[in-house]
């Protein structure tokens, strides 16, 4: 593994010539430091890392036939490197954990690595040759494939609402959703006791499900809710009211329809004894001095009646 | 004489029906649906309509009647407004004075004016919007919270008497200060508006306790959840906001701040009433062109450019205080984006779009919207009359809102309670809406809860913007039902509300329902996916069905969705509904027919000479069974058989304030030096001149005489006895005329047509009928 990347690097100077990718190797070294710290897995990748490698230094004939001044240094090539194997890394990682939703929990970390790299590339720090990798990475061509694919990640991101239920720097989970974790695990734990028995379990599980119930609702107020929460409750919910049918039934039929009934039946009373008692508003009429009036008025309604 | 051929049809302007959208008032004033009880002259009837009594003629006649309200009663409350200057010495003296830089002052003045108007009628919509929401919003959380916690432990049946109680007392507030201090400010008030506008003067309609109550109304009977809006009544403030601004003074605060001086008269005030109107309905709806539109088809027949654009300018500072105050209310100082109290929410072209083959459905709309319309009307004239005759006395109509509020809650807790249209619940939705779970399954809330338990605004954007399937058919349905009775049922009580949203909410409703039809009839189903544009084309129906006007309310509905590409559409469903609802009953269009007015005129007139006795005058004016306003002035001629030449007219309101200052010919001889009257003692006086009955003349002063030439208008509008009935019409309604002389060859006066003789004659299915005067 550690042949082929050498082997890389020297070709690349062989290529080049150029004795500022020297820093390269350092740069790399540093990132693949960081990664390991944060995390551990991505070691696991590193043969398909390899194979990338491979892949880009038939590229990288192609893109000897450029001037070079046109074409990316050493080490934006290396920062591309670690971007992909990041990417890879959060991808299967949100696979991994789409149903049920547990997105936020699992994934945190390769998130905030992935964003890592990603304002490295961005960060405007001019490399010795006056030129920055954001310049060639990102803006060089229409399709800015970068960015695109770091946007779509960040847009499922958004959606998920995780920051939410994480600490400020992103590097662990808020005391609140583990706590809301374990209520909920409780709870489900309580429903695998009773299964057999429903009606058992609407009783027995009711104070555990009130409780969840309640956090969920404390966190709802406090807005700080994600995705994997909102589906844990989702599903918890789900079963307690559909699966277990523990849902509360309309059992007071008779008082409501009584009341109802008493209170539709008061404007009846109401317009009845008026009717039957109220007397009617009289007008007094008044009669108009008119000219001939008799006579042209009765010929007029004759003619119309 | 018997010719009878021609028609002339008008639109209802003036005198005639204005659209039935109070119904009381209206009711009380004019006449639109003919059916029922006939009332022909000549066959009065005693107690009932339906009974037959031979007609006695003059023996009858003379004698006052007592009879029930009917629809054909024209009550003698409603005075006309004098749109006619009175061109006499004094006031073209005054004319003369003033220069060209006063006439610069005054223009000036009425746009700052205008500016006043608008900024205060958009504080009045915001003041009424927010403590609508707080106090609404209260009672919401408070009726949910119990019916959570019962839902859960049983007794249900407090929860509902305690929404049931909570919706009384508000509404019994809102009932007793409307049914107690100011009758007037019942209902939207529209009506009451067109009519000044038209110039008819419904006592007590612009005064500044005609707007507290009104506003203090409002508030009660849409947070205690009757179905009402409070857009209607907005229109109603605007204008008494307008009245009291522009006269700058208050006669009820007895305030006077010296300023508008020039503006105290009929003709003056009632074009800032209109832009006053205009501010309103540009504050409800947040359609300023939609407001000057509503002035200029309800209100003023003589427009002059300027006027509208005062008007215009009016309007879009209402709905810009509106706005800014609201933004700053939402803590988004600054942001313009919620134009009206009431917001359609945007409807974006891309997602709402509609096709050419949708046309024709939204056509068939128009036609229902019309056909509901028609038959709320015809059931809301039932109840009104039998509230009329039998449910008059305050306290039972307080007693009447508080039951309709009960009942509307008890219903509304009904329909929750037994339907079984539950949704999943979306996080960011719980927060705005007051959503119940009521027996859905945990993380679902009723559909139906949203619909009825919600304030009526809510309830529409919810019915407009809510994605498809958020309602299930037969929810919708119920709710139609029982909405549409329910309003038909609340509107004409005795508090003050408008009919825009309830009518909008029952055509959101049957319109949604539409749309979720549709695919199931239709070939290709994928064609009709968005509910929402139906519901807004059958809000749109419904709206117009009920309250059939037409240009105002297509540029009111375009502008509060956002969208002018609606134009089209709404305007066609307008159309069809008004077409369609008309030809069920007859609301506005009334025909007018006679070969001469001359049946109309009143004859012989009451004429008061040149130089008159003062004991004659107060005489006349005291006699309460003619209880004229207007009075030829003539030289009468050496042979006094014969009527007298026409030299002018003089009002009842001038003759009272020369009694009130004793302005008699001996007093001007014996005192020289007596302060000479001034156009300013009328203008003090205006707009409540004193009863004749406060006036003392003792019996001295009986005997002087009275000259009238200086105060009379000399040259008032005559017409030549020949003249046709459409004539006389065209003449009024051009020219806003209260009084028109009736000449002969010579300038001899033969008789006196005024607006109520006019009123009274309208041709119904029957022929042509004749309105009683009445004293209430």
């Amino acid at each position: 593994m550690g042949g082929f990347t050498l082997c890389g690097r020297m070709l690349c100077w062989l290529l080049w010539g150029s004795p500022l990718a020297l820093i390269g190797p350092l740069n790399l070294s540093v990132l693949a430091a960081e990664a390991s710290q944060t995390k551990p897995p991505s070691f696991l990748f590193l043969p398909e890392k390899a194979l990338d490698g491979l892949g880009y230094f038939s590229s990288l004939s192609l893109a000897a036939k450029f001037p070079e001044d046109l074409e990316i240094t050493e080490d934006c090539l290396k920062l591309l490197l670690v971007f992909g194997q990041r990417y890879v890394d959060l991808v299967s990682c949100l696979v991994s954990s789409a149903r049920p939703v547990e997105v936020c929990q699992n994934c945190y970390g390769a998130y905030s690595s992935f964003n890592e790299t990603y304002s490295n590339i961005t960060s405007d720090t001019m490399g010795p040759k006056n030129d920055s990798c954001q310049e060639s990475l990102m803006h060089s061509d229409r399709l800015m494939l970068l960015y695109r694919l770091y946007s779509s990640l960040q847009t499922i991101w958004g959606s998920a609402e995780c920051t939410s239920c994480l600490t400020k720097d992103h590097k662990g989970l808020l005391n609140s959703t583990l706590n809301f974790i374990s209520s909920q695990n409780s709870t489900l734990s309580c429903f695998e006791k009773y299964k057999g028995n429903h009606s058992e379990l609407c009783t027995e599980c009711k104070v555990t499900y009130k409780r969840l119930n309640e956090l969920y609702s404390n966190l709802e107020k406090n807005g700080s809710l994600c995705i994997d929460i909102e589906d844990a409750m989702n599903v918890t919910r789900r079963l307690w009211s559909k699966n277990f049918d523990c849902t509360v039934k309309r059992e007071e039929l008779v008082p409501v329809i009584a009341v109802s009934s008493f209170m539709l039946f008061l404007p009846v009373i109401f317009y009845l004894s008026n009717f039957l008692h109220s007397e009617q508003k009289k007008r007094k009429l008044i009669h108009p001095k008119r000219a001939k009036s008799n006579h042209s008025l009765m010929n007029i309604q004759d003619k119309f009646s | 004489m018997a010719n009878i051929t021609k028609k002339v049809s008008w639109s209802g302007r003036g005198e005639e029906g204005t659209p039935l959208l109070n119904g009381s008032e209206e009711v009380k004033y004019t006449r639109q649906l003919s059916g029922g009880g006939m009332f022909h002259i000549g066959r009065l009837s005693t107690v009932d309509l339906d009974e037959d009594i031979t007609p006695e003629e003059d023996a009858v006649r003379s004698k006052p009647k007592e009879i029930p309200h009917n629809e054909k009663l024209l009550s003698l409350k409603y005075e006309s407004l004098d749109y006619d200057n009175i061109e006499n010495h004094l006031f073209l003296e005054e004319e003369r004075r003033m220069g060209h830089m006063s006439f610069r002052c005054l223009e000036i003045s009425r746009w700052v004016i205008c500016g006043l108007i608008g900024v205060l009628t958009g504080l009045i919509a915001c003041f009424i919007d927010i403590v609508v929401e707080k106090l609404a919003g209260v009672k919401y959380v408070v009726v949910k919270k119990s019916i959570d916690k019962n839902t859960e432990i049983g007794g249900m049946c407090i929860s509902l008497i305690l929404w049931a109680a909570l919706n009384s007392a508000f509404v019994m507030v809102g009932a007793i200060i409307v049914a107690f201090f100011e009758p007037i400010a019942a209902g939207s008030g529209i009506p009451q508006i067109k009519c000044y506008l038209n110039g008819v003067k419904v006592p007590r309609v612009v005064r500044l306790k005609t707007l507290m109550v009104k506003v203090c109304g409002v508030i009660c009977s849409v947070a205690g959840g009757l179905a009402v809006g409070k857009e209607g009544p907005m229109i109603h403030s605007g204008a008494v906001v307008a009245a009291g601004v522009s006269q700058g003074r208050s006669t009820s605060l007895k305030k006077d701040f010296k300023i508008f001086e020039y503006f105290r008269r009929d003709t003056e005030k009632r074009d800032f009433v209109s832009a006053g109107a205009a501010a309103g309905v540009s504050a409800a709806f947040g359609a300023p062109v939609g407001g000057v539109l509503f002035s200029l088809e309800e209100g003023a027949s003589f427009w002059n450019q300027l006027l509208t654009w005062r008007i215009f300018f009016a309007s879009m500072i209402s709905t810009f205080t509106l706005n800014f105050v609201l933004s700053i209310y939402h803590k988004k100082t600054g942001e313009l984006s919620s134009p009206g109290l009431i917001n359609f929410g945007s409807f974006d072209l891309k997602s709402v779009k509609y096709n050419i083959y949708e046309i024709p459905l939204f056509i068939v709309m128009g036609a229902i919207g019309g056909l509901l319309g028609a038959l709320f009307n015809v059931l809301n004239y039932w109840l009104t009359i039998f509230r009329i005759r039998y449910v008059h006395r305050p306290c039972l109509q307080v007693m009447e809102a508080m039951l309709v509020a009960a009942v509307t809650a008890t219903v509304s807790f009904a329909m929750i309670y037994f339907s079984n249209d539950c949704q999943p619940l979306e996080t960011q939705k719980s927060s705005e809406d007051y959503s119940l779970q009521g027996f859905c399954a945990d993380g679902e809330y009723s559909a139906m809860a949203t619909a009825f338990f919600n304030t009526p605004e809510r309830s529409v954007r919810s019915l407009f913007h809510s994605p498809a399937g958020t309602y299930k058919l037969e929810t919708l349905g119920c709710f139609t039902l029982v909405y549409f009775f329910l309003a038909c049922w609340t509107y004409g009580l005795t508090v003050s509300a408008g009919v825009f949203i309830p009518s909008l909410l029952i055509g959101a409703a049957w319109g949604r329902l539409f749309g979720i039809m549709l695919p199931y009839i239709a070939l290709n189903p994928s064609v009709f996916t968005d509910p929402g544009k139906y519901a807004l084309m059958g809000a749109a129906a419904q709206l117009g069905g009920i309250v059939r006007m037409t240009l105002s309310l297509t540029v009111i509905l375009v502008e509060a969705t956002g969208n002018v590409t609606y134009g089209l559409p709404i305007m066609l469903v307008l159309m069809t509904a008004k077409i369609v609802g008309d030809y069920f009953i007859e609301v506005s269009e009334v025909l007018h027919s006679s070969p001469s007015y001359r049946e109309v005129m009143s004859s012989p007139v009451t004429c008061f000479n040149r130089v008159e006795k003062v004991g004659t005058i107060v005489d006349v004016l005291s006699n309460t069974s003619t209880n004229h306003n207007g009075f030829p002035v003539i030289i009468q001629t050496a042979a006094s058989e014969e009527p007298g030449k026409l030299c002018g007219l003089i009002l009842r309101s001038q003759l009272i304030v020369l009694l009130k200052h004793k302005v008699f010919v001996e007093r001007a001889r014996s005192r020289l030096r007596q302060r000479k009257l001034q156009l300013k003692d009328f203008r003090d006086a205006y707009p409540r001149f004193p009863p004749i009955q406060s006036i003392h003349v003792s019996q001295d002063e009986r005997e002087c005489m009275m000259d009238l030439t200086e105060f009379m208008n000399p040259t008032p509008y005559t017409v030549p006895q020949d003249t046709s009935l459409p004539r006389v019409f065209k003449l009024f309604r051009a020219l806003g005329l209260r009084h028109l002389v009736v000449v002969d060859d010579d300038n001899r006066v033969i008789g006196l047509v005024t607006r109520k003789d006019l009123a009274r004659y309208h041709l119904g299915k029957h022929g042509l009928e004749e309105l009683h005067l009445a004293h209430t």
